[in-house]
C-alpha cells in the first residue's frame, strides 16, 4: 500500500480531533476519547510508514513525499494556510512521539485567530520544545531591512586596524604590567540553593509589582501636568489589564492612588480634572463591561469587585445598571447590585433612571437597591413605578415603599390593597404596616369593615390583623376586641375567620388584660376560632405566667 | 518525556559518583553503593531502548540525539560532569549490551587515573580496550566550515535584532503600530541560537564600532540577558520573555531629545534629569504599544527598574523598596556591562571587557545582584570575549570564544606570532604539550581601544 494514504487518513482524522478539541473541554469524555483515537491513529500510521512523517506545507496544500495529501482552496479553516501563513513550511512528526506531545500540538492548533492576539503559531508551537515535533520555519518574513546586515559589516570593517597601531600594541604589550586575573569562584550548592529561592520568588503574579511601578510614576509626576496626560493612557492600561485578569485588589490600588494624589490640596484644577478622569475611566462603559465578563465567567471573590467598584465615581452606575440586565450568573449580579446600593447613595437621580429600563428584571433588582439605600428621594420615582406591568416589579416597588416608610405612599397603596394578586396585597398591607402613620392605620380598618373583606382568604385577613397588631392603641384594642366578640347571622364562617383574626392580633399584642375574654371563646364550636384563641391564650401565658 | 527523565538522572548520577570518586577511595560504601545505583539506571534504561549515547556538544548533552533540557535541580552536576568530560577530551560515552558493576567500576578508574595522564582520552581508550558494554570517543570540535555558516547564521540573526529594534524605535516615536509577533519570533531565533552557539553571539555583542549605539545596545543587551539566564537554568519560554524585557529595556529613551542622546560632552545636570526620566518613559511607550499581555507587563517592570540598583541609589528614586524583579537584575548587569564596553556617545572611551568586568565586581552588592554576577563571571570568563591578551609564548591575540570548563584558558585568536608579525590562526589554550604543560597561557591584558584595533575584523 502507498504511504500517503494512511498519511491523509493521518490529517483527516487530525482535522477532525481539531474540531472536537475545539468544541469540548479537557474533561469532557468526547475530548479525551478524539486525542485517544488520534494518538491511536498515529501509532498506526508510524507501523505502515518507514521513516519519520515529514510534511511540506504550501499555501493551499500538504505534501507527503511529493504528493499532495491535503488540499483547500479555501481561506478560512485551512490547515496549509494556518502553518504557512506563520512561515511553517515543514513540519515533521518523530518516532516517539508520545500522547502528551500529540496533545499539546492539538491544542495549540485548535486556537481560532482570538486566542492567537499576541502570539503567532510558530512562538507556540516553540514554547513547547517538542522533542518529537520539528518544524521549518522561513525567517524571511522577520527581516525588516534586507540590506541592513550588509551597510552594517561594511560600516564597521571600514576602518581596518592599521599595521602601525598592532605594533605599537605588541611593543606596549611586552612592558605592560602582568596579568591580575579576576578571581572566579565557582558556583556551589550555597547559590544554587539562592537561586532556587529567586525562582519560587520570581513565580509570583508580576502585576501587582507594576501596579506598584504605576503608583510610583503618578506620585512622582501627578503635579506635572503634562507628564500625566503623557502617562494617562498607560494607567488606563494596566487598569484594565488587572480587571481582565480579574485581579480587582490591584486595580482598586491605582484608583486609591489616583484619589490621594487629587486629594492634594497643592495640585491645580487642571491637575485635579485629569485625576478625577481616570477614576471615570475605572467606571467606564468598556471597563464596566470587562468587570461584567470576569465576574460572569470566574468565580471571583466578591470583596476585592466590590471594593474596586466603591472607588468609582458616579458614572459608573449606568453601565453598571446595563451589565445588570446582562449578567447570568446570580454571584455577579448581587456583587453588582451591593455596589450600586453603595454608589447609588451618591446619585440617586442616576440611579433612578434604571427603573426606565425595558428589562423588568433590572427594573426589579434597581427598587431593591433603592430600598437597601432607603432613601426618601427615590419615594416620587417609586411611585411612578407601582403601576409597572409586572407583577414581580409592582410587588417589590410596595415593599420597598414601606421599608422607606414612605407616608406619601399611603394614597397610592389604597389601590393596591384591591389588586387581583394577593401577593400583592399582602405586600401592600404590609407596607402600610412599615409606614405606620394615622392614614395607613385608618385605611387598614376601613378595609377590614368592607363586606367584601370578610370572603378574603384567612392568610389575608391574618396579614391585616397582624399589621393592625403594631399599633397597639387603644382604638385598635377596641376594634380587635369588637370584632373578637362579634357575632353574624349570615356568612358565620367568614365571620368566625374575623374573629379568629382578632384573637391572633391581640395575642400579638401581648396585653395580659386580655386573657380573661379570650378564655372566654377557648372553647368555641368553631375549630378556627378556637384554636387561634387557644394559640393566644398560650402566647399571653408564655409571657406573663398563668393566671 | 519518562525517558528523558531516565537520562537525567543517569548524567547526574554519573556526576555524583565521579565528584564522590574524587573524595574517597573506590572500594568506600559510598562509591560502590553509586557505582550499583548507576549500573542500575543504566540497565533499567537499556532494558528498553538498547544503546545509551550520551554526546557533549558544546555546553549541551544529547542522549541518542536528543538534546537534554538545561535544568536547574542539575545544573551544577551537568557543569561537573561536562567540565570533566572537556578535561579529558572525551565528547562521547556509549553504554550498551547491559553493565555489570565491574563494568561500571573499570569505567571509573579508567576516568580517574586519565585526569592525572598528560593525554587523558589516550589512558581512557587503553583502559577501556577490549570492553563492549562502555566506550567513550575525542571530543568534537565543530567543523571550520560548520562554524563558518553558523557565524553567517548567528550575524544574519543578530542584525535582524538590530535592524527590528531601530524599526521598533522609530515606531514608537511616530506612534505606529507595533508588531510584538515579530519580536517574539526574533528573539525566538536567538534564544535558539544561544542555547546551541552561544560563543559566537557573544562574540557578535563584542563588536563595538557600529554607528548605532542605541540599537546595537539593545540587542547585546538581550544576547548578554539570555545567555545568563540560560546559565541560571531558565526555560526556553522564560528566555524568551527575559530577551524581550532586555531588547525592550531602553525603549524610554525614544523620549530624550536626540542633541542629549547624540552629545559629545558630559551632560549638565538639566540633560541628567531628562536621562534619567527613561524608565519610565519606557513603562510609558511599553504599555502603550498594545493591550498588555504577561511580556509587556514584565517588560515594563524592567524598563523601569534597570537603572534602580541593587540598593536603590540609582534612578528613578521610589518611595517604596519592593524587591526588584529576578530580570530587571539579570538586565542591570547585562546593560552595565555593554555599556561600559562601547563606545557610547557620552562616554567615548570604552573599557576593555575584562576592566569592564572588574569593575561589575566592585559594584557587586551595591549597583549589582551579587549572585547573579558570580553566574555572570563564570559565564564570560576571566578574559570575556574581545579582550586582548599577550601568551607566554609572546604572542598577542584576541579572545575568541571563553571555555567554561577553564575560565581562564579561552580560544585566542593570534594577531600577532611572538616575533611581532601579522597572523591570523586561532589556538586553544587548554592546548598541551608532549609532557602535558600548556602549551600557552596568559601573562598579560591590553586595552584594545588605545590601539584602535577593530574587533569587527576577528570577531565577526
Amino acid at each position: 500500500m502507498s504511504e500517503v494514504t494512511p498519511i491523509r487518513d493521518l490529517l483527516q482524522t487530525l482535522l477532525k480531533t481539531k474540531k472536537l478539541v475545539r468544541m469540548y473541554p479537557e474533561n469532557n469524555p468526547m475530548y479525551i476519547k478524539a486525542i485517544n483515537d488520534m494518538y491511536e491513529k498515529t501509532v498506526e500510521v508510524f507501523q505502515d510508514i518507514e521513516n519519520d512523517i515529514t510534511l511540506n506545507i504550501r499555501q493551499y496544500e500538504i505534501l507527503y513525499d511529493d504528493k499532495q495529501v491535503y488540499y483547500n482552496p479555501e481561506k478560512t479553516d485551512n490547515l496549509a494556510l494556518f502553518f504557512f501563513k506563520d512561515g511553517i513550511r515543514e513540519l515533521k512528526f518523530l518516532r516517539g512521539l508520545n500522547k502528551e506531545e500529540l496533545e499539546d500540538f492539538l491544542k495549540i492548533i485548535s486556537l481560532d485567530e482570538k486566542e492567537l492576539i499576541d502570539d503567532d503559531i510558530v512562538t507556540l508551537l516553540w514554547e513547547k520544545d517538542f522533542q518529537h515535533i520539528k518544524y521549518v520555519v522561513d525567517e524571511s518574513v522577520l527581516t525588516e531591512d534586507e540590506d541592513y546586515e550588509l551597510r552594517a559589516t561594511q560600516q564597521v570593517l571600514e576602518e581596518t586596524t592599521s599595521p602601525d597601531d598592532l605594533l605599537r600594541a605588541y611593543r606596549d604589550a611586552m612592558d605592560a604590567e602582568g596579568v591580575k586575573p579576576t578571581q572566579i569562584v565557582p558556583l556551589g550548592e550555597t547559590d544554587l540553593k539562592a537561586l532556587m529561592q529567586e525562582f519560587e520568588k520570581d513565580s509570583e503574579p508580576k502585576l501587582k509589582k507594576l501596579v506598584y511601578i504605576i503608583s510610583e510614576m503618578i506620585y512622582q509626576e501627578y503635579n506635572n501636568k503634562k507628564e500625566l496626560e503623557e502617562i494617562i493612557p498607560a494607567i488606563r492600561s494596566v487598569l484594565e489589564y488587572s480587571i481582565k485578569m480579574a485581579d480587582f485588589e490591584s486595580a482598586t490600588e491605582i484608583l486609591k492612588v489616583v484619589k490621594t494624589a487629587a486629594e492634594d490640596k497643592e495640585i491645580s484644577g487642571d491637575i485635579k480634572l485629569l485625576l478625577k478622569k481616570i477614576v471615570e475611566f475605572g467606571g467606564s462603559e468598556s471597563v464596566i463591561k470587562n468587570i461584567g465578563e470576569v465576574i460572569d465567567r470566574i468565580e471571583v471573590e466578591e470583596g476585592p469587585v466590590k471594593e474596586y467598584i466603591q472607588q468609582l465615581d458616579r458614572n459608573a452606575i449606568t453601565p453598571l445598571i446595563e451589565i445588570l440586565g446582562e449578567l447570568k450568573n446570580m454571584r455577579a449580579r448581587r456583587v453588582v447590585i451591593d455596589s450600586l446600593a453603595i454608589l447609588g447613595r451618591r446619585d440617586i437621580q442616576n440611579l433612578v433612571k434604571g427603573l426606565s429600563d425595558e428589562r423588568w428584571y433590572v427594573v426589579r433588582n434597581i427598587v431593591y437597591i433603592l430600598r437597601l439605600i432607603g432613601d426618601k428621594r427615590s419615594v416620587e420615582y417609586l411611585l411612578k413605578t407601582i403601576r409597572h406591568p409586572d407583577m414581580r416589579v409592582r410587588r417589590e416597588v410596595i415593599k420597598t415603599l414601606g421599608e422607606i416608610k414612605a407616608p406619601q405612599a399611603v394614597s397610592t397603596l389604597r389601590d393596591h390593597l384591591n389588586d387581583p394578586d394577593p401577593q400583592i396585597r399582602i405586600a401592600t398591607v404590609r407596607a402600610l404596616g412599615s409606614i405606620h402613620t394615622e392614614a395607613a392605620k385608618r385605611l387598614l380598618l376601613q378595609r377590614i369593615n368592607t363586606k367584601d373583606f370578610l370572603h378574603r382568604g384567612l392568610e389575608e385577613k391574618k396579614e391585616y390583623f397582624e399589621v393592625l397588631s403594631s399599633w397597639k392603641d387603644e382604638e385598635v384594642i377596641e376594634f380587635l376586641l369588637k370584632t373578637l366578640k362579634k357575632n353574624a347571622l349570615f356568612n358565620r364562617a367568614k365571620n368566625f375567620e374575623n374573629r379568629a383574626c382578632a384573637a391572633y392580633a391581640l395575642g400579638l399584642i401581648g396585653s395580659k388584660e386580655h386573657l380573661k375574654i379570650l378564655k372566654k371563646y377557648s372553647d368555641s364550636g368553631n375549630p378556627v376560632f378556637r384554636d387561634h384563641v387557644r394559640n393566644a391564650i398560650i402566647r399571653l401565658e408564655a409571657s406573663h405566667g398563668r393566671t | 518525556m519518562e525517558e528523558l527523565r531516565k537520562i537525567i538522572e543517569i548524567i547526574s548520577n554519573l556526576a555524583i559518583l565521579i565528584r564522590t570518586s574524587q573524595v574517597h577511595d573506590i572500594k568506600n560504601v559510598a562509591v560502590v553503593n553509586l557505582i550499583e545505583k548507576v549500573t542500575g539506571l543504566i540497565n533499567n534504561f537499556l532494558k528498553d531502548e538498547k544503546i545509551l549515547q550520551i554526546d557533549l556538544v558544546g555546553e549541551f548533552f544529547y542522549a541518542n540525539d536528543t538534546r537534554l533540557k538545561y535544568s536547574i535541580e542539575h545544573l551544577l552536576n551537568f557543569d561537573f560532569l561536562s567540565r570533566e568530560l572537556k578535561k579529558r577530551n572525551i565528547g562521547t560515552v556509549i553504554f550498551k549490551n547491559m553493565l555489570g558493576t565491574e563494568d561500571t567500576k573499570t569505567f571509573l578508574k579508567a576516568f580517574l587515573s586519565a585526569g592525572f595522564s598528560k593525554d587523558p582520552l589516550k589512558t581512557m581508550l587503553d583502559s577501556l580496550k577490549g570492553m563492549t558494554s562502555i566506550t567513550v570517543d575525542r571530543l568534537k570540535r565543530v567543523k571550520e566550515d560548520e562554524a563558518l555558516d553558523m557565524r553567517k547564521v548567528v550575524k544574519k540573526t543578530y542584525f535582524n535584532a538590530v535592524s527590528f529594534s531601530k524599526g521598533l524605535m522609530n515606531k514608537i516615536k511616530t506612534k505606529e503600530a507595533v508588531n510584538i509577533k515579530k519580536a517574539k519570533r526574533i528573539v525566538e531565533s536567538m534564544v535558539d541560537l544561544i542555547l546551541e552557539e552561544e560563543q559566537l553571539f557573544l562574540g557578535m555583542t563584542a563588536i563595538k564600532d557600529y554607528d548605532e549605539y542605541t540599537y546595537h545596545h539593545s540587542v547585546n543587551v538581550s544576547v548578554l540577558s539570555i545567555a545568563l539566564g540560560q546559565r541560571l537554568g531558565l526555560s526556553k519560554k522564560a528566555l524568551n520573555e527575559l530577551g524581550l524585557a532586555a531588547l525592550f529595556h531602553d525603549m524610554g529613551k525614544v523620549e530624550v531629545p536626540i542633541e542629549i542622546l547624540n552629545k559629545p560632552t558630559a551632560f549638565t545636570e538639566d540633560e541628567w534629569l531628562i536621562m534619567r526620566k527613561h524608565p519610565q518613559w519606557g513603562v510609558k511607550a511599553l504599555l502603550t504599544l498594545k493591550t498588555p499581555d504577561p511580556v509587556l507587563v514584565r517588560s515594563s517592570i524592567v524598563a523601569f527598574e534597570h537603572h534602580l540598583h541593587y540598593n536603590y541609589s540609582g534612578y528613578p528614586k521610589v518611595r517604596v523598596r519592593h524587591e526588584q524583579d529576578l530580570y530587571s537584575r539579570i538586565v542591570t548587569i547585562a546593560d552595565q556591562y555593554d555599556a561600559m564596553t562601547s563606545s557610547r556617545v557620552y562616554s567615548r572611551v570604552p573599557l576593555p571587557p575584562d576592566k569592564a568586568l572588574s569593575i561589575l565586581i566592585d559594584r557587586s552588592g551595591t549597583q549589582v545582584d551579587p549572585l547573579l554576577l558570580k553566574f555572570f563571571i563564570n559565564m564570560v570568563g576571566v578574559y570575556p570575549i574581545g579582550s586582548m591578551v599577550l601568551l607566554n609564548t609572546n604572542e598577542l591575540g584576541i579572545v575568541y570564544q571563553s571555555n567554561p570548563a577553564f575560565p581562564d584558558r579561552p580560544r585566542i585568536r593570534i594577531i600577532m606570532d611572538s616575533s611581532g608579525r601579522r597572523t591570523d590562526t586561532t589556538v586553544d589554550l587548554t592546548e598541551r604539550d608532549a609532557e602535558g604543560r600548556f602549551i600557552r597561557s596568559i601573562v598579560k591584558t591590553l586595552d584594545y581601544t588605545k590601539y584602535k584595533i577593530n574587533l569587527a575584523e576577528y570577531l565577526m
